[in-house]
């Protein structure tokens, strides 16, 4: 569960959001769309308490950005799973230890990081390409490895900020359906974009957002 | 266990996948390590040097023309006893004929029909005093005795050494920290520009949820990793060095001074670098997760 309870941010050149009221529930997909510029990326990063609100609270599952402190923050970061427009994939390692690193971050034994890493590049159909490194991929499949490893530890929530913005229309749409898949297997998903076309028609609550203003929900 | 061999083996990785920048690191803490073992190996070889140039400090004595040798004999007794003097060596009056006719290639008895050169003694200084020797002294001792009729030595040359030697000694450990000093800036500095230049890598790693131990540790054991790399690499360059200094004291001069190279120096320079480069990237990463 994420609950927005009148939070606002406000970066130091002006723009971030403002009293913020929203509450996605366990297994739920919602999109969040606006255009550049509007507040997609600050709502998403007070999620995993990248930025804690200037003013109201924002709870993720059993924390709350009142009382969060940054030894606590890997805590919440440990049942949140990530995906940025652009990849963060490490480049001077393969597909499999790029995946595997949120597995050794948490602890998890060598077999099971290798079962767990052979299950979530199979999902997202990178399992021929595990011994590749992320410059010989291409955009399309530098995001879905990055999917793959946000997916690999199995989290609660899955927060998806743009991860179609470098992808063409097919890949971004396969992009999606994968998403749809893993929401079905349980993860509450939020995903930003500003292509409506990608999103419009798919039965989710669709969240929208303007100069740091939330309308619907 | 599984997590900490994953960070051991990260830190070694992380050397080899950041080949130019390890490199770059590698390199300046070999010049700092190799520098300061530079600095530690003349502090051991000077004291060498020093004994080599008291072995020739000589004082000679001249004992009155009508000497006993018995009496000559008792006051060469009685000069051994002084402190700071090494050994006395007894010319007597056929002994000091020998000589004159090794170096002039003249027989003075059958020149002057008399033998008129002196009983003397020839003495040496102790070499491996640690504080200065004070030939004056021992000078002033000997001309007191009754029976002695002059005393030479090279008063001034002494005074000349010992007076550098004990300068350099004084003042070789403000040359070392200076130099220890910047090494140390120099090491800390590559291990920050060389975690700096990860930021990517530790934002990734903090956004996957990675705690604040998880992204130190693999930075602090390439850190240390590179400084046994650096120590490795400076060890036989040292020895190289030390070497070529026997080479060129063996082959171009006649001193007879052999250098040497304690291990231990390396030992400490070991712990040191890798004392500098484990706080060094500490204290870097820690600066970047603030």
């Amino acid at each position: 569960m994420i609950e927005f309870q009148n939070a606002s941010y406000s970066h130091s050149k002006g723009n971030g959001v403002n009293n913020l009221n929203v509450r996605i529930d366990d297994g739920e997909f919602a999109f969040l769309i606006g255009p550049t510029g509007s507040g997609k990326t600050t709502l998403m990063r007070l999620i995993y308490f990248d930025l804690l609100p200037d003013a109201g609270t924002v709870l993720v599952g059993k924390y709350s950005s009142s009382n969060i402190t940054s030894r606590k923050i890997p805590m919440v970061r440990k049942s949140v799973g990530m995906v940025f427009q652009d990849y963060k994939l490490l480049r001077d390692r393969n597909l499999f230890d790029n995946t595997a690193l949120p597995l050794h971050a948490l602890g998890f034994p060598r077999k099971e990081i290798i079962d767990r890493v052979d299950e979530a590049l199979d999902l997202v159909g990178l399992e021929s390409k595990i011994d590749h490194l992320p410059t010989e991929l291409s955009g399309g499949e530098q995001q879905r490895a990055c999917l793959a490893r946000a997916i690999v530890k199995e989290p609660d929530i899955l927060l998806a900020d743009e991860p179609t913005g470098n992808l063409d229309p097919v890949a971004s749409f396969e992009l999606v359906r994968l998403l749809e898949t893993i929401n079905e297997m349980g993860t509450t998903i939020l995903m930003a974009s500003h292509n409506y076309n990608l999103i419009k028609g798919r039965g989710r609550r669709i969240l929208e957002i303007k100069s740091g203003v939330l309308r619907g929900g | 266990m599984d997590k900490i061999l994953y960070l051991f083996s990260e830190g070694f990785k992380n050397i080899w996948r950041h080949k130019m920048t390890s490199f770059t690191a590698v390199f300046s803490l070999f010049l700092a390590i190799f520098f300061v073992g530079i600095i530690f190996s003349i502090g051991e070889n000077t004291h060498e040097i020093l004994q080599y140039l008291r072995a020739k400090y000589k004082i000679e004595v001249f004992f009155d023309q009508d000497i006993p040798n018995e009496k000559a004999l008792g006051l060469v007794h009685k000069i051994k006893k002084i402190n700071g003097v090494r050994t006395v060596t007894l010319i007597d009056k056929e002994d000091a004929m020998r000589i004159f006719k090794d170096q002039f290639g003249e027989d003075i008895l059958s020149i002057l029909g008399y033998n008129p050169l002196p009983v003397s003694a020839v003495i040496n200084i102790v070499r491996t005093s640690k504080v200065p020797v004070k030939a004056d002294n021992i000078v002033n001792k000997i001309n007191s005795m009754d029976g002695v009729a002059e005393v030479r030595y090279q008063g001034s040359l002494i005074r000349k050494i010992e007076r550098t030697y004990y300068r350099i000694m004084n003042k070789l450990p403000f040359v070392a920290g200076i130099v220890i000093l910047v090494a140390v800036l120099v090491i800390y500095n590559t291990v920050k520009l060389s975690v700096y230049s990860r930021k990517e890598l530790i934002t990734t790693l903090q956004m996957i949820g990675a705690t604040r131990m998880f992204i130190k540790m693999p930075f602090i054991f390439e850190g240390f990793f590179i400084a046994i790399l650096s120590s490795i690499f400076a060890f036989p360059i040292l020895i190289g060095t030390i070497e070529t200094g026997n080479y060129i004291l063996a082959n171009f001069t006649s001193w007879g001074i052999r250098l040497s190279f304690d291990p231990i120096i390396w030992v400490k320079l070991i712990a040191l670098s890798a004392f500098i480069t484990t706080i060094g990237s500490y204290r870097a990463i820690s600066s970047i997760l603030k």
